[in-house]
């Protein structure tokens, strides 16, 4: 073919005489568009350093940890949504998600809030070894549990479990804040009624907003307890919630408070649309799960092999995660409970367990990809990061 | 340091068919990808029981195994074909418009001729005579262009020579008085980003032409299939990958590529790099701007930015048919106009009578979604620099403003939708800005205006030796181009190393 036959199409003429133009005119033009990338920053911070500015006690073993910004302004969020923290502590390199406790419109801070886990590395250091002035890494908003204006409707039915009351702080001070005319129905478990993070709040809140309701229920509560004992189950519900007819249900709290709470909803004829589960970490006791082999202990250690990287042991119930971090190997990480993908990893040989409905995506499962958080080895492996 | 024969920066289309081609050429080859995932645009995302394609809605150039398109002839050498698992998409595309009028088309010459005379009878000859010329257009192109024909002549390819810079709305106009024929001939453009009545005809025929000699396609697994496929041949050739990890600098002695320092501070010695970014940061950030000759400047910053996109990604709990959703490609169309206004609709933040589209990829392949639900991706055409001007503290409240709008819109024709969302995914021209790196969230590199486009695109070369472009925007966008655009910058490399 002759090189620039084009030159002999009809109307080339003109577009010679264009693209000259254009470029006359460009010359004056700047050429990159850094504007663009410091915007989409402020949105979307790959990092952000905040500074406790507060702590503020909750009860005995909760504190609010308020985080003001160091170089810049705090970027928006949903209520609902959590950041991950990122930080070394007894030379381990690893990240937590908090959710936001504070509600989006209060620009000046973000507050997250701690309860301490028995034996828990983060929280732990968190509660016994910052202080104020002292500052943290933490990734920016994330996460897809929110109140959803396009699809859920008037009426907002919320179960918490123990620290699972911190999305909802965010949500229902919002409400109230912004003056949004959702209605808020609240289920607040707790093993006893020391647990309770934020009694004093919410009570008050529901007190002086009548859209607004609280009702606490306690697992094991002392005799001369007035509110409600037990479970939150599918007849407390009903009993107290009144039409739910255009109710969404939002729940946060523990594996075992979903295994217990999403029969009984689904009892009550809720369609699956309307029910939003957060995160909530891998499971406590991986061990538990009715898939797991029953043929493996534990306990039992495995040799993982990072390709082009260090060769570890991993315990079977232990997060492959968690077991990397422990030794050094640091794949990025943001929710911690198989959803971000951000930790994802190729299995190159060997067996994980991943608990069901993982959201894997179906070719990453048929190339061997896992999500490291809520992976645990079942035999020796090699994998690549 | 590491010494490696290529570095391919971005697993985008372009970046991913590069290294997979180098890789099989036996060369030794590092892939960087900012992402934890290889794609680009030719990724997905799980929310809930879904999993979401981010971009393809349908793949071109494919044909079939008896008469195979360009992009099988890639895919077959790269030697994925086995890996993936093709669905041919049942019909073209319908359009519909909030009156009533619904037109569903077929991905065959005749049928989509016959559907279109027997609801525009009074345009019959007009209908034939056009797609005759389609087909003449689309013949001469072949033969002059893909043939390599040595001695082209306008008496030997005489619409070429005449329609290949004609401008695609005055075709229209020349051949048909039907405005709303016009416009549904027309839709198209929106997979271009460029208003018909600034595309040149070129773009329109070849279009069509491929739809319907190639049929549109879909993979199972989605985009993500096809890139994990590509970048798993990759590996298997001994291809390495650092993901979560860009490239900061191109390294370059005088006029010459020298290597790559990576987002980590890693510096790696090669003489080759393929860049599947755009122009504008790997010259103006990568190498730096006083390193390039200033006509390459200047030719760069003469082009325009594309449109980015509003995309909203849907989940259903129920079955497409129950949504009253029976084709895989829907057009929904407010109007017939073809003028400038659409131009100027997609500079507008708000949505309000803009042409869209919904593509149900579980019509053709009822295995895409969870059984008993299905999902939607509805995008439509916008600019990214007015969301620039919004403050970022209004950002969230626009989103579902917008996306408020644009349900609406679709609910003008799907009635039923909103009960059935089970997840609901929104993504506006900053969250392409964000995912993609590209300027302004432009998701089709450059503007395919006549004048940049078609024999007028960058193009892979560049002033630097040793620096080679590859996807969207060194030519012509969407998958089955920048697929291509991949195999062909390493085909470049390999000659030049032969040549040593």
């Amino acid at each position: 073919m002759r090189k620039g036959i084009w030159e002999e199409f009809d109307g080339y003429d003109d577009i010679r005489t264009e693209i000259e133009a254009s470029r006359l005119a460009a010359k004056k033009r700047s050429f990159t568009l850094d504007f663009a990338d410091q915007y989409i920053d402020r949105l979307h911070p790959h990092r952000l350093v905040l500074e406790v500015a507060d702590l503020i006690i909750e009860s005995g073993d909760t504190l609010t940890f308020r985080l003001v910004p160091t170089d810049s302004m705090l970027p928006p969020f949903l209520a609902g949504q959590y950041l991950a923290l990122y930080l070394e502590v007894d030379g381990i390199c690893t990240s937590r998600p908090y959710s936001i406790s504070s509600p989006p419109n209060q620009i000046g801070y973000y507050d997250i809030t701690v309860k301490r886990v028995p034996n828990g590395l983060v929280s732990n250091f968190l509660l016994d070894q910052t202080r104020k002035g002292d500052r943290l890494t933490f990734s920016g908003p994330q996460g897809n549990f929110y109140f959803n204006p396009l699809v859920h409707g008037s009426t907002m039915i919320c179960i918490a479990g123990g620290s699972g009351i911190t999305p909802f702080m965010s949500m229902i001070r919002e409400i109230i804040e912004r003056g949004l005319s959702r209605k808020v129905i609240l289920y607040y478990g707790n093993t006893s009624s020391d647990d309770i993070i934020f009694h004093e709040a919410l009570a008050q809140i529901a007190d002086q907003f009548e859209r607004i309701r609280y009702i606490p229920v306690i697992e094991n509560a002392s005799n001369d307890y007035q509110g409600q004992c037990g479970l939150i189950t599918g007849d407390l519900i009903q009993e107290t919630a009144g039409s739910m007819a255009e109710a969404t249900f939002f729940l946060c709290g523990p594996q075992g408070m979903y295994d217990f709470c999403l029969p009984q909803i689904d009892q009550l004829g809720i369609p699956h649309r309307k029910i939003r589960k957060e995160l909530y970490g891998p499971p406590a006791d991986i061990s538990q799960d009715p898939a797991w082999p029953p043929d493996i202990i534990p306990d039992q250690q495995y040799s993982v092999s990072v390709k082009g990287g260090p060769k570890i042991s991993a315990q079977a119930s232990v997060p492959l995660l968690v077991s990397l971090e422990k030794h050094g190997v640091v794949p990025p990480s943001i929710c911690r409970s198989g959803e971000c993908s951000m930790c994802r990893v190729k299995v190159l040989a060997g067996k994980v367990f991943q608990p069901a409905n993982t959201p894997v995506r179906k070719s990453d499962s048929q190339y061997g990809y896992i999500h490291a958080c809520v992976s645990y080895p079942l035999t020796d492996l090699e994998i690549l990061i | 340091m590491d010494k490696v024969d290529v570095t391919v920066i971005g697993a985008g289309n372009g970046g991913l068919t590069a290294a997979a081609a180098l890789a099989q050429k036996g060369l030794n080859v590092l892939l960087l990808e900012r992402h934890n995932i290889p794609g680009g645009c030719a990724t997905s995302f799980c929310r809930g029981r879904f999993e979401f394609e981010i971009a393809l809605h349908q793949l071109s150039g494919l044909g079939t195994p008896e008469m195979p398109g360009p992009l099988r002839m890639s895919l077959d050498k790269l030697g994925v074909m086995d890996d993936l698992d093709f669905v041919q998409i049942s019909d073209l595309y319908s359009v519909h418009n909030p009156d009533g009028f619904h037109i569903a088309l077929k991905p065959d010459k005749d049928q989509v001729q016959a559907t279109l005379k027997q609801a525009f009878p009074h345009e019959k000859e007009a209908i034939a005579s056009f797609f005759d010329l389609v087909y003449q257009y689309a013949n001469d192109m072949v033969g002059a262009f893909i043939f390599r024909d040595p001695e082209p002549s306008r008496e030997k390819y005489p619409r070429l020579y005449s329609y290949a810079f004609k401008n695609a709305g005055e075709v229209l106009n020349d051949f048909f008085s039907d405005p709303l024929l016009k416009a549904v001939l027309s839709v198209y453009w929106g997979y271009l980003g460029v208003s018909i009545d600034q595309l040149s005809f070129a773009y329109l025929a070849m279009v069509l032409w491929q739809y319907l000699e190639f049929k549109p396609y879909h993979v199972k697994g989605g985009s993500q299939a096809l890139s994990n496929a590509i970048f798993n041949k990759f590996l298997s050739n001994g291809g390495s990958a650092k993901f979560n990890c860009g490239a900061k600098q191109i390294l370059t002695t005088g006029d010459t590529v020298a290597g790559v320092i990576t987002d980590r501070g890693d510096q790696i010695v090669c003489d080759y790099v393929v860049s599947n970014v755009s122009p504008i940061v790997t010259y103006g950030l990568m190498i730096g701007e006083e390193k390039i000759p200033e006509n390459t400047i200047t030719e760069v910053k003469s082009r325009q930015l594309s449109t980015s996109a509003m995309t909203m990604f849907i989940g259903f709990d129920c079955e497409p048919e129950q949504l009253g959703i029976n084709e895989s490609t829907n057009f929904l169309m407010m109007d017939t106009d073809m003028s400038i206004r659409n131009h100027e609709r997609m500079r507008r933040i708000d949505i309000e009578d803009e042409l869209m589209v919904l593509s149900c990829y579980d019509v053709s392949d009822p295995e895409f979604s969870p059984p008993g639900t299905c999902q939607a991706n509805i995008v439509t055409l916008k600019y990214g620099e007015p969301w620039l001007k919004i403050p970022p503290q209004q950002y969230l409240d626009a989103k579902f403003r917008c996306a408020e709008q644009m349900l609406q819109r679709v609910e003008q024709i799907y009635p039923d939708i909103r009960i059935h969302i089970e997840e609901i995914e929104v993504g506006t021209p900053l969250t392409h800005m964000r995912y993609l790196g590209h300027p302004l969230g432009a998701i089709y590199g450059f503007e395919q205006q006549t004048k940049d486009s078609l024999f007028f695109q960058p193009g892979r070369y560049s002033p630097i030796k040793g620096l080679y472009f590859a996807g969207g925007w060194a030519g012509d966008n969407g998958f089955e181009p920048t697929l291509r655009s991949g195999v062909a910058a390493a085909r470049s490399i390999a000659k030049q190393l032969d040549q040593i």
